[in-house]
């Protein structure tokens, strides 16, 4: 879609880019990006050249109407000339008019493009289970982007100043005198090296600004994030440390970077002042033997003092301040926009598996070769319509299991059927029709109530909202669903929603969705007990299969069956079956039945 | 040069405005925040303005010195002289010029930084349910993002105050040297001014819409990314992009709108600038004609007339002006925040006696806490239940002066926590979190988080007595894993959080529903510790579970921000409303409605669903 998925490298982007890479790697984007408008582009060069044309002519007719005019008493040529001028400026000014548009079509669709490619990049690659940036670091993405936009279209304004006077300047005394010009070339020469010496200095430190920017807010995220903690743990002095020592590493790569900068004004110096007294300096022996005459030194310092130094300044300004910043901002951003190598669907006819029974075989999921493994040889049948509850002390792979189950994760070795079909063969669409996981932290966007229960249906369908009203109701979401008013309510800030609010927006979500298979992945822990059991029992009424990964063992008592994991083996069984053979599920229920006494014992 | 849309230190969008912001900070305020600045860094600013004084004199003086220079070359008279004393005041530019370059940094740098110093020490002490209003993004941008903008409005205001300044000493010097085309210029200026004006109000109108957009955006995709897990299940990555971007098409209008309003104007401030001073120079060149000028004031006149009309280059440090007054706005809405202020007292050994006298909290409308009198009794276990919204983390917060009442008091052992001296209550008070947040860096020091000098040891049997060491053993540096990115589930980070607590063996030990997230084995462990292993301390338990109450010397029932009952759970079971908050499917157990609950907050579940 953007240019940027379009150039997509063969290469893997877990590794990081060779250095080779990254060395041009600020000119890649930027030019992949640019290279898609030749036209606007071209067109602001145009015009921008056109729009400099009456500058060039200000000094030649307002010193010929001071000359030849109003010093030489001939008031009206004087008066001609301005008017020339007046009208040289309109058409500058003309040009300005017609420009704008253009560089609105380069710098606008770039920064679209470059929107895209961004969010794309993150959504993708946080979708494929990379670790995905925070609140903190998409604001800072925002502000990168907002940068090159800013000084890309401030560069375009501005190169051809800088190309325009420097060629003027240097042909105009070329012509004059080349003996000048030679007195001239050797400190701009001089000049001319240390500046390209010193672009590497300042792209160097402003990186170190860039990235000491970078490490204040992502350190500082986790402090402000956590206030209520520091408050709690009484370690304000110890966070005011920490911040106070990240601001003054940010302060000093400030003045670090204005210290290198300073030595761009040396460079002003070196290449249009020193020129000036070395002509001068030389201009008395060489009009003593004549060979150079007081008006071509006249006309050689006015080149210079005119014509060079701005368009030294002026270079300085775009290319060794603008253009380092833009050049370091969007090397940042194409860090961040590296493609994911496709991914490999299965290459022959996609099969569509029959049926929905779910089938593990010898399922083995270790997070490295060297790892205990999390699950260990899972032999598991859940048949089509099931109602399965897994429970297990936590961090014993219960989630993990989820995600096998779903295709999330493959597995490290063995192998998940769906209706016969191993899910790496089956094609992604249908798998996530037909498997729901709904995870423990409830995604709720802003957006309508109906987009945000709708949502697991297939895109544009037109979702009865019978169906949704229905799922809503069944899962005992009826209430927020009036609060929230009804299926055409906003949700603007689901942050406004409790946890347990947003659990069943999620809950209803899955309830009303096609799929087959439901995995609740603790996806009622902040339901009460009694909103948890009218939801599972929701769940259980429904056609399809229901997993339970339980987040309280009483969620066991409502399934057909129940896998006992406990890190060393994986039972199964109904809950009469496994109090009786095994300890610890006896040990799980007798523990629940100590704390809720009367009716909600469980059966042991 | 008048682009708005160029500017550089474009800022981070504002978010979602604070819900409800306590006090109106209003430009006027924000004002004041950055005088105060000014203040602060007056050193390095007085230096800026002493270099840019400097530029400016070197600046008018070297046309003369260069002109001066050619004369002498060319006539053979003095031409050292006036050689060396221009290439003095070329080395004098440059110092200047350096000089202004570092010290205006030095001035930014160090106002940014007092900022967000400042910002940073408000939010470490305020009340902590007023910060946490604010999203932690929207903290984060207001502390690195808006100090920034803000902080570099001093020296902004400085180069406008010299720019204008220089504009209208050469206005003046232009009149000195022929009133008429003094006249000339100011007969040509109003029409720029207005146009000016029409710009400035139009481009920052837009640019606020401009904003918006970005922000709108950006909480899009901060949105998806929380939600990622369920993207991912659901395989709807590509209609997240397409949600996430949405926002685009708005700020691509407005972006062009931005552009069609400068391509409106700019073109006509580039036209008007040049006919000023051509006009100015008309007549003046008609002054020399009539003999009425030199040929010298002439070109004065032409020179004059350029630096005076230099005023329009102040449109861009204007509009970063008005940036950075929305922005110290911004930062101010953050330092209006309720602090705590520090008691003086010290707290006398004690048993850890908590009482609440009168506690009535209020948030926006709703009351949250109403005229709570409560006793807890010390060294005991005291567990407080009830439904969500009830105000339970409202009273575990109170109870260690997280955030204060709007009226009443809590009391540790007879006095106040108010008076407390914050070393001491936090010596005395210590936390467990349903979601802690770890810190510090690394797992043993997110446990000894605010404890200095901890051994690892200690750090080791708080991890035990929380049924953590265990997990932290097997990560893959142990101890010294660090917490960001740690392979843990909210469990485990809730045992780390236990152990920090545990670790700090306080007087009075506040759970907030810290064992939320445990499985029932591990709770069961865990409660031990809590019941037997922390016997004689005094325990404030805010739980959902029976477990917890059950085992309980006492227990507070909340409803509706008043205390329901108490007692101990088996003579509260007998009330049906009190089983109702544990009962998974009781037949008849729809309660009476809970009035009161404020809106938002309340998980309310039905708990009917005959069978």
């Amino acid at each position: 879609m953007s240019a940027v998925t379009t150039a997509r490298r063969q290469s893997p982007p877990a590794s990081p880019p060779p250095a080779g890479d990254r060395a041009q790697g600020p000119w890649r984007l930027l030019a992949a990006l640019l290279r898609r408008r030749p036209r606007p582009l071209a067109l602001v060069m145009a015009w921008s050249i056109v729009e400099a044309a009456p500058a060039l002519l200000s000094g030649l007719l307002v010193a010929t109407a001071v000359d030849r005019g109003f010093r030489a008493g001939r008031p009206g040529l004087g008066l001609v000339l301005l008017g020339l001028l007046a009208a040289a400026m309109l058409v500058g000014a003309i040009a300005t008019r017609l420009m704008f548009p253009h560089l609105a079509a380069v710098v606008e669709p770039l920064r679209d493009d470059l929107v895209r490619a961004v969010v794309e990049a993150t959504v993708t690659h946080a979708s494929a289970g990379e670790q995905a940036p925070d609140g903190a670091a998409v604001n800072r993405l925002t502000e990168q982007i907002e940068t090159v936009r800013a000084l890309l279209s401030a560069v375009l304004r501005n190169t051809r100043q800088v190309g325009v006077a420097v060629v003027a300047a240097v042909a105009g005394l070329l012509l004059l005198s080349p003996l000048a010009a030679a007195v001239v070339a050797g400190p701009v020469l001089v000049a001319a090296f240390a500046f390209v010496r010193l672009l590497r200095l300042l792209a160097a430190r402003q990186r170190d600004l860039l990235l000491a920017g970078e490490r204040l807010t992502a350190e500082v995220t986790p402090a402000l994030g956590g206030l209520r903690d520091i408050a709690a743990c009484g370690a304000r002095d110890q966070a005011r440390e920490s911040v106070r020592s990240l601001v003054a590493a940010q302060a000093a790569a400030m003045r670090a970077l204005a210290w290198a900068g300073a030595r761009r004004r040396l460079v002003v110096t070196i290449g249009a002042h020193v020129p000036m007294v070395a002509l001068l300096l030389a201009a008395g022996p060489l009009t003593a033997s004549g060979r150079l005459t007081a008006g071509e030194i006249v006309g050689a310092l006015t080149y210079l003092s005119t014509g060079l130094e701005p368009a030294v300044r002026t270079l300085l300004g775009t290319v060794g301040s603008w253009g380092i910043t833009l050049a370091v901002t969007a090397q940042r951003l194409g860090d961040v926009v590296t493609p994911l190598p496709p991914r490999d669907e299965p290459a022959c006819v996609p099969e569509t598996p029959v049926g929905h029974d779910l089938r593990t075989d010898r399922l083995t999921f270790a997070y490295s070769p060297r790892a205990e493994p999390v699950v260990r040889e899972l032999d598991l049948t859940v048949g089509e319509g099931e109602h399965l509850v897994v429970v297990g002390p936590s961090g014993i792979g219960k989630s993990t299991l989820a995600m096998l189950l779903s295709g999330l994760r493959r597995p490290t070795e063995g192998v998940v059927r769906l209706g016969g079909l191993a899910l790496d063969a089956v094609p992604r669409r249908h798998l996530h029709e037909v498997v729901a996981l709904v995870p423990q932290e409830a995604y709720v966007f802003a957006g309508t109530v109906r987009e945000n229960l709708g949502y697991l249906r297939p895109a544009g369908e037109a979702t009865a909202d019978e169906r949704l009203l229905a799922a809503a109701d069944a899962v005992g979401a009826g209430p927020l669903l009036t609060r929230l008013g009804g299926l055409d309510g906003a949700i603007d800030e689901p942050s406004t929603l409790s946890a347990g609010e947003r659990q069943l927006v999620t809950l209803a979500r899955a309830y009303a969705s096609r799929a087959r298979i439901v995995i609740l992945d603790e996806a009622t822990c902040h339901l009460d007990p009694a909103g948890e059991a009218r939801a599972e029992a929701a769940f259980a009424a429904r056609q399809g299969t229901l997993i339970v990964i339980a987040h309280r063992v009483s969620s066991a008592a409502r399934a057909d069956r129940v896998l006992l994991l406990d890190g060393a083996r994986a039972i199964t069984g109904t809950h009469r079956d496994l109090v009786t053979r095994s300890p610890l599920y006896a040990d799980l229920v007798g523990h629940w039945n100590h704390d809720a006494p009367g009716r909600d014992r469980l059966p042991e | 040069m008048f682009a708005a849309a160029d500017r550089k230190e474009s800022e981070t969008m504002p978010g979602p405005a604070p819900r409800s912001s306590e006090e109106q900070v209003s430009h006027g305020h924000g004002d004041r925040l950055i005088a105060a600045l000014s203040r602060d860094s007056w050193m390095p600013l007085a230096a800026t303005a002493t270099g840019s004084i400097a530029t400016t004199a070197v600046a008018l003086a070297l046309p003369a010195a260069l002109a001066a220079a050619v004369n002498a070359v060319v006539t053979g008279r003095g031409a050292l002289t006036a050689t060396a004393y221009l290439a003095l005041l070329l080395a004098g530019a440059a110092l200047a010029e350096v000089a202004t370059g570092i010290t205006s940094t030095t001035a930014t740098a160090s106002a940014i930084g007092t900022l967000r110093l400042r910002v940073a020490g408000h939010l470490l002490s305020a009340d902590v349910s007023g910060a946490t209003r604010f999203s932690t993004g929207e903290l984060v941008n207001r502390l690195v993002s808006n100090t920034a903008t803000a902080g570099s409005a001093p020296v902004t205001l400085l180069g406008t105050l010299t720019g204008v300044a220089a504009s209208a000493g050469a206005v003046v010097a232009l009149f000195a040297v022929d009133p008429r085309a003094g006249l000339a210029f100011l007969a040509g200026t109003p029409v720029l001014v207005v146009v000016l004006r029409v710009f400035v109000s139009r481009v920052s109108g837009l640019y606020d819409e401009y904003q918006s957009a970005q922000g709108r955006l950006a909480a899009r995709l901060t949105e998806t990314l929380a939600g990622i897990r369920t993207v991912r299940a659901a395989g709807t990555a590509s209609r997240e992009i397409d949600r996430v971007l949405r926002p685009l098409a708005d700020l691509s209008s407005t972006g062009h709108a931005l552009w069609r309003a400068q391509s409106r104007t700019v073109w006509q401030i580039m036209l008007l600038m040049p006919l000023v001073e051509i006009l100015v120079l008309a007549v003046a060149g008609l002054g020399v004609a009539e003999g009425r000028l030199t040929p010298g004031a002439l070109v004065a006149v032409a020179g004059y007339a350029a630096l005076g009309l230099t005023f329009v280059e102040q449109i861009d440090p204007l509009l970063g002006l008005a940036y950075g007054r929305s922005a110290a706005v911004r930062v101010l809405e953050v330092l209006a925040l309720p602090v705590l202020p520090a008691g003086r007292r010290r707290l006398p050994d004690g048993p850890g006696a908590l009482s609440f006298r009168g506690v009535t909290v209020t948030r926006g409308d709703a009351r949250v806490l109403d005229d709570v009198d409560l006793e807890i009794p010390a060294g005991a276990l005291t567990a407080v239940v009830g439904r969500s919204g009830a105000g339970k983390t409202t009273l575990a917060m109170l109870a260690g002066r997280l955030t204060e009442p709007d009226r009443g008091r809590v009391l540790l052992d007879g006095l106040s926590l108010s008076d407390l001296e914050p070393g001491c209550l936090r010596d005395a008070v210590a936390y467990a979190f349903e979601r802690p947040a770890l810190l510090g860096g690394d797992i043993a020091s997110a446990i000894a988080y605010g404890t200095a000098g901890t051994t690892r040891e200690a750090v080791r049997a708080a991890a035990r007595a929380a049924e953590v060491d265990d997990v932290v053993s097997r990560l893959p540096l142990g101890y010294d894993t660090p917490s960001a990115g740690a392979p843990l589930s909210g469990g485990e980070i809730q045992r780390l959080g236990l152990a920090r607590a545990l670790l700090r063996r306080a007087r009075l030990t506040i759970l907030d529903d810290a064992t939320s997230g445990l499985d029932t084995v591990t709770e069961a462990q865990v409660t031990r510790t809590l019941v037997e292993g922390m016997r004689g301390r005094t325990r404030l338990v805010v739980a959902h579970r029976p477990a917890t109450a059950a085992r309980a010397d006492l227990v507070i029932w909340l409803e509706a921000g008043r205390v329901r009952g108490r007692g101990t759970h088996r003579e509260l079971w007998r009330h049906r409303d009190y089983r109702d908050l544990f009962a998974p499917d009781a037949p008849d157990s729809r309660g009476e409605p809970h009035g009161g609950e404020p809106a938002g907050v309340a998980s309310r579940q039905e708990a009917s669903c005959p069978r």
